[in-house]
């Protein structure tokens, strides 16, 4: 038996082998392969901040999920209330250069999370009353709200010149500002960090919370006791839809600065893996977002440096998560436990044996 | 023959079975009976393949069946009939059926001809089959045990193996399915009826075997025993008195009031019909019925997860609705969230979620101080409060329900088959809490399709047929015409 501290790494150590054996089947050299993601992701401050930089929106997504999926309500949409939250932000951001810096933050995050609520909020009410499945609202909002960004960058938020397919820069007063430039390193990751710990005592502290969850793991029982599910439905994902819409927002006001096309590679179907590798728990989020964002900015270290391929890449981040999940042991769960305190999650407990009556 | 050498299973720490030898021969009955927790449905999984034992085999006509698959032992003609209902709930009645021996196996899967075999066989033990092509999830847990029974007979088993399956019948399924179990050991079958119902046992078995506490303590004929020795061994003490006599009707003030409560399903077929009466503080009344006439959707009407197309609900003494607490019949899907924490499923019951809140804000130690009192005061056998709920057996389960409810301080408590699946102490020991409740001046609406049960302990009696309700004077209380009065005869 290996000790629950010795089982993850002996996943991470079969996650390498595996690796190590479809690189050396290229011609690489795995260990130059791994120095260079590691050295990408964690090598030095600079690639410290990136790896943050680029593991915030999916900590925003991934908390939108997380909370949408502990009530059974399959948000596939975080992509498409992260785009429209973001539209918002790029649409009302060239607009503030008269207000002062904290109040066109405000308006702009706020804008972003309004429009992820709307976009959410209707997946929430179509099922909530229409008694529309949400996995096909969300999927079919997802696709309406990428066309959408891609007409408003052709169309009505065309930047002047009409040159290229971008919205007018936001006013710098709307926007996020970068500390110790050159990095990058801003607000918004403190901004993801705070939302954790909120949709954390949201969940476990809460009656809402409990009732979320209750409907989550039984929606017929939680029936019978009076929660009223078509509210609840419509309220978690208008606000999960919030915390997408949020991250589009804290993205264009932080990074991008500016709307175009393909705003998102996919962070809204990214944090659906995020959300199941924290088991759905929203501090869990912070570090398997983190997992995400360092595999990512590593790899382009990989690419750069090793001439490895991007779809190489994209097999590797693969390879690395799904044997991460298949080693989601109830050791993981003990070494969570050590981690973040007693889990919440009754399935991460292992099963108690029936207990005989009187 | 089957039998069963020296099996030993334990889960955890608790021993479950201790070296239990059993044996059944073709062309008998042979009842295995016990308390909740006694082994019989672990027995049961080890023969029919579901759970491998630690020690011990079973062996079918001098041949070992391999410990551990179903599958196996469903090869070598052994078919099981589980206590709660192993279904696709989203599938059809014909789709569950098809996954059994009704299907040919050859080619393209013939949905029309498993309903014509269903149909025909369930016609041989006087059973009606739902219309065609409804899906299980609607359908009453009588009607549910039923395609359970039938698709178990479909394999053409040697050995039947039957858990509690009695216990969800309405009187006049009974004497059918009885026949039914004689029919089956007139062909030289191997049934074993696996029950607590002691007369039942008596009536049909032609051997009887007594499981406690995981140990064989005797084996007996109907012919040697009585219902009250059977007792005596199954509980190992004094047989617990059954609960107090019943209660006086309309002993206070009313408290609840019903007027024409009208329900339609969203095909237009009426399920309850202008259903009216009153229920008095202090009083116990029972609503007597054959599951699927309309009890499940009174039921939520009652808890208000439903809304009625018309007529009213009124719970009277100014209180609102949270006055009323409900305990849904089917424990394990309506009433609790098996893989919540027990304080969780405390915290269900709207009251006492208000009790342990404050400004939105969830005081988990109050709940689980809260859930260790209950624990305590209703004897609910658990580690403590942070046991997730399926952890607990049936019986257990059930004091957690009663528990809950009881903890809420309602003016009216509506249960709902409550006792269904549990054993003597257990079953005295909810009617005993109950009427407590009721003496205590709580009014309580038993609805059960069990008439013993109701008779024991209402102190008035309606009874629903077809969505219609009516109301039994207090002389009526003969069970066989209240019987057919249940299969919606009239006068």
């Amino acid at each position: 038996m290996l000790s629950s501290i010795a089982k993850p790494f002996a996943a991470l150590a079969l996650a390498a082998a595996l690796i190590s054996i479809v690189l050396a089947a290229l011609g690489a050299s795995p260990l130059g392969v791994f120095a260079a993601l590691g050295e990408g992701a964690f090598g030095n401050w600079y690639a410290c901040v990136d790896t943050i930089v680029k593991s915030t929106p999916l900590v925003f997504t991934g908390l939108a999920v997380s909370l949408a999926f502990s009530g059974a309500l399959w948000n596939i949409g975080a992509d498409g209330q992260l785009t429209i939250g973001a539209i918002a932000a790029g649409a009302i951001g060239p607009h503030l250069a008269n207000f002062g810096h904290a109040i066109a933050i405000a308006i702009i995050l706020a804008a972003g999370a309004l429009g992820g609520a709307v976009w959410g909020g209707v997946a929430g009410w179509l099922r909530a009353r229409r008694d529309v499945n949400e996995v096909i609202s969300t999927i079919m909002l997802n696709f309406v709200a990428v066309q959408a960004l891609s007409w408003v960058v052709h169309g009505p938020l065309m930047e002047p010149s009409r040159a290229y397919p971008t919205s007018s820069p936001i006013a710098p007063a709307a926007r996020l500002e970068f500390y110790f430039a050159p990095s990058r390193i801003n607000l918004g990751m403190l901004l993801a960090v705070v939302l954790a710990a909120a949709c954390y005592l949201l969940l476990f502290n809460t009656g809402a919370g409990f009732e979320l969850r209750a409907m989550g793991r039984n929606r017929r029982a939680a029936t019978f006791f009076g929660i009223r599910i078509p509210a609840l439905t419509f309220w978690v994902m208008a606000l999960s839809g919030a915390l997408a819409g949020l991250g589009g927002a804290v993205q264009v006001s932080a990074i991008s600065h500016r709307l175009y096309e393909k705003l998102s590679p996919g962070w809204g179907f990214e944090a659906i893996a995020v959300a199941l590798v924290a088991r759905l728990n929203p501090l869990g989020i912070i570090p398997a977002a983190i997992l995400f964002g360092a595999l990512d900015n590593g790899s382009q270290a990989m690419q750069r440096t090793q001439g490895i391929s991007p779809e190489l890449v994209q097999v590797i981040q693969g390879l690395v998560i799904l044997i991460i999940l298949a080693f989601d042991t109830p050791a993981w769960s003990g070494l969570r436990e050590q981690i973040f305190g007693a889990s919440h999650d009754a399935a991460a407990v292992p099963p108690v044996a029936e207990m005989p009556d009187a | 023959m089957l039998r069963a050498n020296a099996i030993t299973k334990r889960f955890g720490r608790t021993l479950a079975l201790d070296a239990v030898d059993f044996e059944a021969l073709p062309g008998e009955i042979h009842a295995l009976v016990g308390e909740n927790g006694a082994g019989k449905t672990t027995l049961m999984n080890v023969m029919a393949g579901s759970l491998a034992a630690d020690r011990g085999e079973a062996v079918l006509d001098g041949r070992p069946l391999q410990a551990g698959s179903p599958r196996a032992a469903l090869a070598a003609g052994i078919a099981a009939v589980h206590q709660s209902p192993m279904l696709f709930e989203r599938m059809t009645w014909e789709e569950n059926l098809a996954l059994g021996g009704f299907d040919t196996g050859a080619g393209a899967l013939d949905l029309e001809a498993v309903a014509t075999r269903a149909r025909s066989l369930a016609a041989k033990l006087g059973f009606e089959m739902p219309p065609a092509a409804a899906t299980v999830e609607n359908r009453s847990v009588a009607e549910r045990v039923r395609l359970e029974v039938l698709r178990a007979l479909s394999f053409d088993p040697r050995v039947l193996i039957l858990d509690e399956p009695t216990s969800v019948l309405a009187p006049s399924e009974l004497t059918a399915f009885l026949d039914l179990l004689r029919s089956l050991r007139g062909e030289g079958r191997i049934v074993v009826l696996i029950t607590h119902k002691l007369a039942e046992a008596i009536a049909v078995a032609d051997r009887i075997t007594v499981l406690r506490r995981g140990r064989v303590v005797a084996r007996t004929t109907p012919a040697q025993t009585t219902e009250e020795q059977l007792a005596g061994l199954m509980i190992g003490e004094i047989v617990p008195q059954p609960a107090a006599s019943a209660t006086p009707p309309q002993s206070g003030d009313p408290v609840l009031q019903i007027e024409n409560l009208t329900l339609d399903d969203h095909t237009g077929r009426r399920i309850l019909d202008r259903l009216s009466f009153r229920v008095a503080a202090g009083e116990v009344v029972g609503i007597a019925g054959v599951d699927g006439n309309g009890q499940t959707e009174l039921v939520e009407l009652l808890a208000g997860a439903r809304h009625p197309g018309s007529g009213k609900i009124t719970v009277l003494d100014g209180s609102s609705g949270s006055a009323m607490a409900v305990i849904p019949q089917n424990r394990d899907l309506d009433g609790l969230i098996l893989d919540m924490r027990l304080w969780e499923n405390l915290i269900l019951a709207r009251p006492l979620r208000e009790r342990v809140t404050s400004h939105g804000w969830l005081n988990t130690s109050h709940a689980i101080e809260l859930c260790g009192e209950l624990i305590e005061r209703f004897r609910i056998r658990a580690p403590g409060p942070e046991t997730i709920a399926g952890a607990l057996s049936g019986g257990n389960r059930q004091r957690l329900e009663v528990a809950r409810a009881i903890a809420s301080q309602p003016r009216v408590i509506v249960a709902h088959n409550i006792c269904r699946g549990l054993d003597l102490a257990a079953t005295a020991e909810v009617h005993r809490t109950i009427l407590d409740f009721s003496a205590g001046g709580g009014a309580v609406i038993l609805i059960s399709s069990d008439l013993d049960e109701l008779l024991a302990i209402c102190g008035r009696l309606l009874i629903i047929s077809r969505g219609k309700i009516r109301e039994m004077n207090p002389g009526e209380r003969d069970p066989q015409r209240l019987g057919l009065l249940m299969a919606g005869a009239r006068d």
